[in-house]
């Protein structure tokens, strides 16, 4: 379970909101361009300083300015598939999916072991050899999911991970996610601004409007984002 | 954000770019003849005034001036400039030689080249343009000559100078005799074997190891010296900014310096190296009969005294 | 009936061709014809017995161990600086990034003469070195010291560059995924922007291996201790002109090699991305 309550002047607002993901569910994040959005999630993952937060996460307090914990990025444990799935391109798909668990220097049956089954689980056995900058686009986001669940993460976070998709490639990647979110009982949040993958894979929806949080509840209930946010 | 002209970056791309400019004109002086700050000498103008030009007949006479290989001395007045290579060592004095000259003939201007001698030679052979050279090295006057480049019968001795030693005004290494050049640990600047001066110091050190000092001496001299560089006021240069403690130069640099610029050591005329400077016209040039007056300048009375005002020894 | 070639659009476009031929050409002999003439005035008999002269190999000798060393240093220090540099905004970031910049447009002398103010025997500074015996000015360190000042920005911008537009995603992803600061920057940093680097570095090389203005000022010319290959040149093409123009195909020989490595690499990066 993640709770997160956080503050962060902007420069054209003031993020202020509090978040709830629950696990096993994916919490899905909406709102207008430059809403807060990845914000939200770098805050949450350590790569950016909020000005006043509390983040727990199944208990254990990454971040909390009353008491001045602020866990390092590489200690918090949470998968997170940024904008730009980042695939290493001069490594190849196997080096990728075990970077993490190189960095946190497991022995190395155990990562072989996990490595090879995640290229399993993603499909991706066959590319365990090719340089990761040849992939294609959804191959590149297949990768990027294995290499962040394989760290064994209590989080998983998605920014925008279908914009640049196909359709096929988008259907498997969704049922991927939400199967492996399911298996691993870990909260996920994924930001999209197609509402249909809301209504598709999320079990939870929230909208975002400058900063704040303007609607929560059950995605097929989801109001018009612009109804909302009173954009044009 | 990234490429925004703001204010304050506007102001201080223009503080950079009045940097640079001043820069600009600093390297402008310190070209390939870099200009010892000591040379620039402002010796009594009352004794370069009113030089008589040389030629008999009136200047408001034109005569017609015959383009034999001995240009004739008869003046005409024109409008025209000479190019003259010269010798580095005559960087202070060309200053006074060329107004001297004009104020003489008017109407004609000269243009110094000034050089380490081996690099003009260099430069002629190679195609340069040049009226008159003014070669601080028989050598190489010898080559230029015997290559054909002088209009026959007009290379001449133009003046002499002595090499000295110079220190620096604080004299930081405490250089009293020539014999403390080979105490080690004292920083000596030279000129290139190739430059004249340097090819006339190694000369003296010869001289002076075999007449009163040892071999020993010259070697320990020798290994003394931090930089060989490829022209005389240069050396003059590095020991008036103390970054070394005694240079070899021409007498001339030493005499023709403000007083307090330097200390200096001389050496015994047995010893030393008489350099002999020629001037001559080439071949090359078309301007042979203002080059002409110019030779004639420099041997009269007038050129001498400008010479010797800047430490030259007159010819005998 | 017009024959084909006299038609306009075809007449146009022969004259194009022409044009473009015609410049092609102008432009290439101008730059390779004084190279080649470099050596065509050098017989290969001279060429190889100038190889042994002392002259010859002790201003090889340290003009690449020298440059070597200032490559080096620019490296070691340059690329985190370039690192910090570029990641962080700082007060007076402005005026580091211009001063980075300036010694590509002061001129050599005029960097030789700074250097000599500051570090000279009684420079502002090395006044101070020499109260405890040490010199600056005049040894083989002046030569790197003016070969770094000279050089150095070639590296540095090109390191700030690539840095600046390394996408964060990738070191962000690498720290989430558990690697601190030291094996991220090993392991994804570097990695991406080493071809990048490679080329500034060998463009340092290059303009190091050159340098001679501010040398000959601050270091002066003294063989075996600071006469590079371009101060050997300098003064031996009055000497003995074979000498001169064996350093001087030496030097063209170097660069050209520099320039193939440079052009292999950013093929090599071309075909990554």
């Amino acid at each position: 379970m993640l709770e997160a309550v956080l503050v962060k002047k902007l420069r054209d607002y003031t993020l202020d909101l509090s978040l709830r993901a629950a696990p096993g569910k994916i919490t899905v994040l909406m709102g207008t361009n430059g809403s807060g959005k990845s914000t939200t999630l770098n805050i949450i993952a350590g790569l950016l300083a909020p000005d006043t937060a509390s983040i727990t996460l199944n208990g254990e307090c990454l971040y909390k300015t009353d008491d001045g914990t602020d866990l390092p990025v590489e200690d918090r444990r949470i998968g997170y598939v940024l904008q730009n799935p980042a695939v290493f391109p001069h490594m190849t798909v196997y080096d990728n999916v075990a970077f993490g668990l190189r960095a946190r220097r497991l022995p190395r049956e155990e990562i072989a072991a996990h490595t090879a089954d995640w290229l399993g689980r993603m499909h991706i056995t066959d590319l365990a050899n090719v340089k990761a900058g040849r992939l294609s686009g959804g191959q590149k986001q297949r990768v990027a999911l294995a290499r962040a669940l394989a760290i064994k993460p209590s989080l998983l976070m998605l920014d925008e991970p279908f914009t640049a998709l196909d359709t096929d490639s988008i259907r498997t990647v969704k049922g991927l996610t939400r199967r492996f979110v399911q298996d691993m009982h870990i909260p996920c949040i994924l930001v999209t601004h197609r509402v249909a993958d809301s209504e598709e894979i999320g079990d939870r929806a929230c909208v975002i409007c400058n900063g704040k949080m303007e609607w929560e509840g059950i995605p097929g209930e989801m109001p018009e984002i612009c109804s909302v946010c009173h954009c044009r | 954000m990234k490429g925004t002209l703001t204010p304050s970056r506007l102001a201080l791309i223009s503080i950079v770019l009045g940097l640079l400019m001043i820069a600009a004109l600093f390297a402008g002086c310190t070209q390939s003849t870099t200009t010892t700050p000591a040379a620039t000498a402002t010796p009594t103008a009352a004794a370069t005034a009113v030089p008589t030009p040389v030629a008999t007949t009136a200047p408001a006479v034109p005569t017609t001036v015959a383009t034999t290989a001995t240009p004739a001395p008869t003046y005409t007045p024109s409008q025209s400039n000479i190019v003259a290579f010269t010798a580095a060592s005559l960087s202070g004095a060309s200053k006074t030689i060329g107004p001297s000259f004009t104020a003489a003939y008017p109407g004609t201007t000269v243009s110094f080249n000034l050089d380490g001698t081996q690099n003009l030679k260099a430069q002629v052979e190679n195609g340069a343009y040049a009226d008159v050279f003014i070669s601080a090295s028989n050598a190489y006057t010898n080559t230029l000559n015997s290559e054909g480049y002088f209009v026959p019968n007009t290379v001449k001795t133009l003046t002499t100078n002595y090499i000295i030693v110079i220190l620096p005004a604080s004299n930081p290494a405490n250089i009293q005799t020539l014999a403390d050049l080979a105490k080690p640990g004292i920083k000596i600047a030279m000129e290139a074997k190739n430059v004249p001066a340097g090819t006339a110091t190694l000369a003296v050190l010869n001289n002076l190891a075999n007449d009163t000092y040892s071999q020993n001496w010259m070697n320990q001299t020798l290994a003394n010296v931090v930089t060989y560089e490829t022209s005389e006021p240069a050396v003059a240069t590095k020991v008036s900014l103390g970054e070394v403690d005694a240079g070899f130069v021409y007498q001339s640099t030493a005499t023709a310096a403000p007083t307090g610029t330097y200390q200096s050591i001389t050496i015994p005329k047995k010893d030393n190296y008489l350099q002999t400077y020629t001037i001559g016209i080439l071949k090359e040039s078309k301007n042979q009969a203002q080059a002409g007056w110019f030779e004639q300048y420099m041997l009269s009375s007038a050129g001498q005294n400008i010479l010797t005002q800047y430490g030259f020894t007159t010819p005998k | 009936m017009i024959p084909q070639r006299f038609r306009p659009k075809n007449y146009r476009q022969s004259l194009t061709y022409l044009v473009a031929g015609i410049l092609i050409v102008a432009v290439t002999l101008y730059l390779a014809l004084p190279i080649l003439a470099l050596f065509l005035r050098i017989t290969p008999d001279e060429f190889f017995s100038a190889l042994h002269d002392p002259e010859v190999t002790s201003a090889l000798w340290l003009s690449l161990l020298t440059t070597v060393i200032t490559l080096i240093i620019v490296i070691v220090i340059g690329t985190p600086f370039a690192y910090f540099h570029s990641r962080f905004s700082y007060p007076g970031k402005m005026v580091v990034d211009t001063l980075i910049d300036l010694p590509l447009v002061l001129p050599p002398a005029v960097a030789g003469v700074a250097l000599l103010m500051l570090y000279g025997r009684v420079g502002l500074l090395g006044r101070y070195a020499n109260m405890f015996g040490i010199s600056i000015a005049f040894t083989t360190l002046a030569v790197i010291m003016a070969q770094i000042f000279v050089a150095s920005p070639f590296y540095l911008r090109q390191a700030k560059s690539l840095f600046e537009q390394l996408d964060p995603a990738y070191e962000q992803t690498a720290r989430t995924l558990g690697a601190s600061s030291l094996r991220t920057m090993a392991q994804v940093t570097l990695p991406m922007t080493a071809g990048g680097l490679v080329s500034g570095a060998v463009m340092t090389f290059g303009r190091a291996l050159g340098e001679f203005g501010a040398t000959i000022m601050f270091a002066g010319n003294l063989p075996g201790v600071t006469q590079t290959m371009p101060l050997a040149v300098y003064v031996g093409m009055e000497s003995d002109l074979s000498i001169g123009l064996t350093l001087s195909i030496l030097l063209v020989i170097i660069s050209f090699a520099i320039m193939i490595v440079v052009r292999l690499i950013q093929k090599r990066e071309a075909g990554h991305a």
